[in-house]
């Protein structure tokens, strides 16, 4: 279910006044955050995030596009390298 | 014959089961497409006066979005979702189910026909 609009969209604190402050700073270094559940809000465009995955901090550069979305779904969790090697490995 | 939509050609049913052959359009909006025009529900396309059918066609070019119009943008909203890069897109781009459903057994409607597996089975 969508979640009401009255509520506005979620987003952690901490990243709005950490991108006013990369703003501020005018240098684009990388935002790390572990927050994948942010909604992606207009005034993040532009800016680098670092995203966590459980793993590391994989950096999304935020388009227009991006707008609604949240952090979490630019950053996949599971990481699925193919089955290439299981055909010798059964059948023994 | 009526020709609606571009390639629709549905004759000898009744209008609102007619029109539920166009591509975004079914039993709802053609209830409501009737409703706007004025066709009694038991009015088969047949004996749709060209008027009538001008009308239909009329309304729907205004209110409705069907066919290649409707394709169109449901092909652009995938290809929105796929050139993101977000969790979505890159399950259309590998062709598995994109709202969370398993994937161990099953979703074969995304993954089309089993494919056999060599050396498996005992």
């Amino acid at each position: 279910m969508a979640r009401s609009v009255w509520k506005g969209p979620f987003v952690d604190g901490y990243l709005l006044k950490k991108s006013e402050a990369t703003r501020a700073s005018g240098r684009n270094e990388v935002i790390k955050t572990w927050s994948r559940r942010s909604t992606i809000l207009p005034q993040f465009v532009g800016l680098t995030f670092g995203v966590y995955n459980g793993q590391k901090f994989l950096p999304v550069l935020v388009t227009e596009n991006m707008i609604g979305h949240k952090f979490g779904e630019f950053s996949p969790t599971r990481n699925f390298p193919g089955h290439a090697a299981d055909k010798k490995a059964k059948r023994g | 014959m009526a020709r609606i939509a571009g390639v629709n050609i549905p004759t000898q049913k009744r209008v609102v089961i007619a029109l539920t052959y166009i591509h975004g359009i079914g039993s709802v909006k053609a209830k409501e497409i009737c409703g706007k025009v004025g066709i009694p529900a038991e009015r088969r396309v047949n004996q749709l006066s060209d008027a009538d059918v001008v009308r239909i066609r009329e309304v729907i070019d205004q209110d409705y979005r069907v066919e290649g119009d409707l394709r169109r943008e449901v092909a652009m909203n995938i290809k929105r979702l796929m050139d993101l890069g977000c969790y979505r897109g890159l399950r259309h781009r590998k062709g598995l189910p994109v709202r969370g459903q398993r994937t161990h057994t099953n979703a074969r409607t995304r993954k089309g026909p089993a494919k056999a597996i060599a050396g498996k089975k005992k």
